[in-house]
């Protein structure tokens, strides 16, 4: 998952990475006791790149300032993302901006080392230019990591060349032993005496590691709320999303592909889904308690007027599915809509006269069931 | 070159067979045709499962049955530990269904089974197949229709949706390759390049994406460099999907611009790639180049 700045800082900062002082606020009533030394820069929690040209990053000389600027920024819709909480950490000055990155490299199969003595906003355009950005694949080890760094600082200013290796090789030694899938330091602040501070900090972690990266279990639990989806897929076992939260489809449906497939079909139709789901049928195993849940989800969307199920059935029997479909649907009162199910697998009719019984209507053909979903937006 | 073509004569073992998942898939490949030698399990005391013999040790499995292929049906915190056994006992084409791999196992994994010469598809894939002939993993019967049509796909349902509706449009496939949607993996898109350029009896080929990771454009760039003559054809799900936030799939992840839908489509429509907005849009598109026959 991605990592909001301010818990990677924090992960940084717990494995010894030096990062500016911080807090985390998620409202204007800040306590001036608590602020880290001055000045500084205010900055929105979302999990999006770009933050600075959308004017998510704020300086600020004074606690007046920091207030004005959580005013404009907490409850704000930034990149289509609504603006919960923000980061208030010292600004550093007089520094220079270098840019350290460590990614997996899926096709060399070893980790991507990326330097630049300049980095900072401007990153991106940096590339057309020659040897301004250096960067190896070596293979995920540390000895290699740090050797590489070596290699690929040759040239540099000694005060630059000395941050870019200390900074690459405590910020290797985090990328493993995490087991992260990005780490980019951008900007790294390097001082002229050759010493750093991450400016910025960009992780994706790898959700699959949870059981033996205990951080990333803690962080979960202790920010549930940020991180509710996969939050969600520990507790529950599957995927979901709100995609839309005026959204008038609800959709039960399982597949990533198969549900993100549907959502883009949808919304090129002018309809409007309201989550995407991927609920693995394959691991109910007679229990309707995972269907009970996503019912219940789903019932929070205010604009839900027709759920829309589409199970596409490669071994599990549909006939066992519809009888604990039903048993979810009585447990789900609060979910008042209309049910179109579209159902292809082993079992159909089984399925089908279950379903008709309790005057769910089953096509098989994804078309149809649009069809049907339109009646019902129409007559609701 | 990696080639995933099997046939009825290809000798596969299934690690993992006395688990539900082992002993329902090693039923359902057999029913399909796939010549199944013998199964791996630590768990001691069971001698066959429905008449494979069962071994306590891949490289015993591997002697006893000259076996060239596996299918692992093992829990996710095991399976690199699995695959290193297989690449051990000289199985040479590895198929992972398991979800939820570790990243930084599939990474060992990969330098391990590269450098070794082995083919590993997976993990997260729903399987591969020859559609008449075998399967390995998970992909259902009704979707399998034989035909001129290779398909590989990250996602299993999208494919298996896609091939359900070519098989009712009387479009058959000629290999099928579920790569999987985790972000690294033994096989990707543009490594299967060579085999579908070559393989006689593929007349084109579908590539069912998504968005996440640059795997499509990696796609996109060998085909031109192949100077592949086939027509090619894809559908790239999550264009609609918000920015920052994993789809299901653990490689399906959008950020600060990396992995998005438009320039994967631009990529291998630059390629010459007809890139297709629908399911419908595909069905008929690639109907009108290859079919109904």
């Amino acid at each position: 998952m991605f990592l909001l700045e301010h818990d990677a800082k924090e992960l940084l900062a717990a494995n010894g990475v030096a990062v500016p002082a911080g807090i985390l606020v998620h409202d204007t009533e800040i306590d001036a006791a608590a602020l880290p030394p001055g000045p500084w820069i205010v900055k929105a929690q979302i999990a999006a790149g770009g933050r600075g040209k959308a004017g998510l990053i704020r300086i600020a000389d004074s606690s007046g300032e920091i207030v004005s600027h959580l005013r404009a920024m907490l409850g704000a819709t930034g990149k289509g993302m609504s603006v919960r909480e923000c980061r208030i950490e010292t600004r550093i000055t007089g520094v220079e901006e270098a840019y350290v990155s460590l990614m997996l490299d899926p096709v060399a199969a070893g980790v991507r080392l990326t330097l630049a003595a300049r980095g900072g906003v401007e990153i991106e355009s940096l590339a057309a230019t020659p040897a301004a950005i250096r960067g190896a694949t070596v293979a995920p080890q540390l000895p290699e990591l740090v050797t590489q760094a070596a290699i690929l600082t040759a040239g540099l200013a000694p005060h630059l060349a000395s941050a870019l290796n200390a900074a690459a090789r405590e910020l290797a030694g985090v990328f493993l032993a995490a087991e992260l899938s990005l780490l980019e330091v951008n900007p790294l602040f390097v001082r002229p005496d050759g010493g750093w501070v991450a400016g910025d900090a960009k992780i994706v972690s790898d959700d699959n590691a949870l059981v033996r990266q205990p951080w990333l279990a803690e962080l979960l639990e202790r920010r549930a709320a940020a991180y509710s989806e996969a939050r969600r897929k520990q507790q529950h076992g599957c995927d979901y999303v709100v995609v839309d939260r005026d959204g008038e489809i609800g959709l039960l449906t399982t597949g990533a592909g198969l549900s993100m497939m549907l959502i883009d079909e949808l919304r090129a139709a002018g309809l409007k889904p309201y989550n995407f789901l991927d609920v693995r049928t394959g691991g109910l195993r007679g229990d309707a308690t995972r269907l009970v849940d996503v019912l219940g989800w789903i019932a929070e969307g205010r604009r839900v007027r027709v759920l829309l199920v589409n199970i596409f059935a490669g071994i599990t029997d549909l006939g066992e599915f519809a009888q604990l479909l039903a048993e979810a649907f009585a447990r789900t009162p609060q979910l008042k809509v209309p049910v179109v199910a579209r159902l292809v697998g082993t079992r159909l009719e089984a399925a089908r006269e279950f379903l008709a019984a309790r005057n769910i209507t089953v096509v098989t053909d994804l078309g149809a069931a649009l069809v049907h979903v339109r009646r019902h937006l129409a007559a609701a | 070159m990696i080639n995933p073509r099997i046939d009825r004569d290809t000798r596969v073992i299934v690690q993992g067979i006395t688990g539900r998942a082992g002993r329902m898939h090693t039923r359902m490949m057999r029913d399909y045709g796939t010549r199944i030698v013998a199964g791996v399990s630590p768990q001691a005391g069971i001698a066959d499962v429905d008449g494979v013999p069962v071994f306590a040790a891949c490289r015993d499995a591997v002697a006893a049955t000259g076996a060239t292929a596996s299918v692992l049906l093992i829990g996710a915190e095991q399976l690199l530990g699995a695959i290193e056994d297989a690449v051990a006992a000289g199985i040479k084409l590895i198929v992972t269904p398991t979800e939820g791999m570790p990243v930084h196992d599939a990474l060992a994994a990969r330098r391990l089974t590269r450098e070794a010469g082995v083919t590993w598809v997976g993990a997260s894939t729903p399987g591969l197949a020859v559609p008449g002939v075998a399967k390995l993993g998970f992909l259902p019967e009704a979707s399998l229709a034989p035909g001129p049509l290779g398909l590989m796909s990250k996602s299993g349902t999208l494919s298996y949706e896609a091939g359900y509706r070519l098989a009712h449009h009387g479009i058959g496939t000629s290999v099928w390759v579920g790569v999987g949607g985790d972000a690294v993996k033994g096989t990707r898109f543009a490594e299967l390049v060579p085999f579908f350029a070559a393989d006689a009896q593929t007349q084109a080929l579908l590539v069912i994406g998504e968005i996440g990771g640059n795997e499509e454009e990696e796609f996109a760039a060998a085909l031109t460099a192949q100077r592949f003559a086939k027509p090619v054809f894809a559908l790239i799900a999550g264009r609609s999907s918000p920015e920052g936030l994993t789809m299901g799939h653990a490689g399906a992840l959008v950020h600060g611009g990396h992995g998005g839908y438009a320039a994967k489509k631009a990529a291998l429509e630059k390629a010459g790639v007809a890139v297709f907005a629908s399911l419908d849009a595909m069905t008929l598109g690639i109907g009108r180049t290859l079919g109904p026959r």
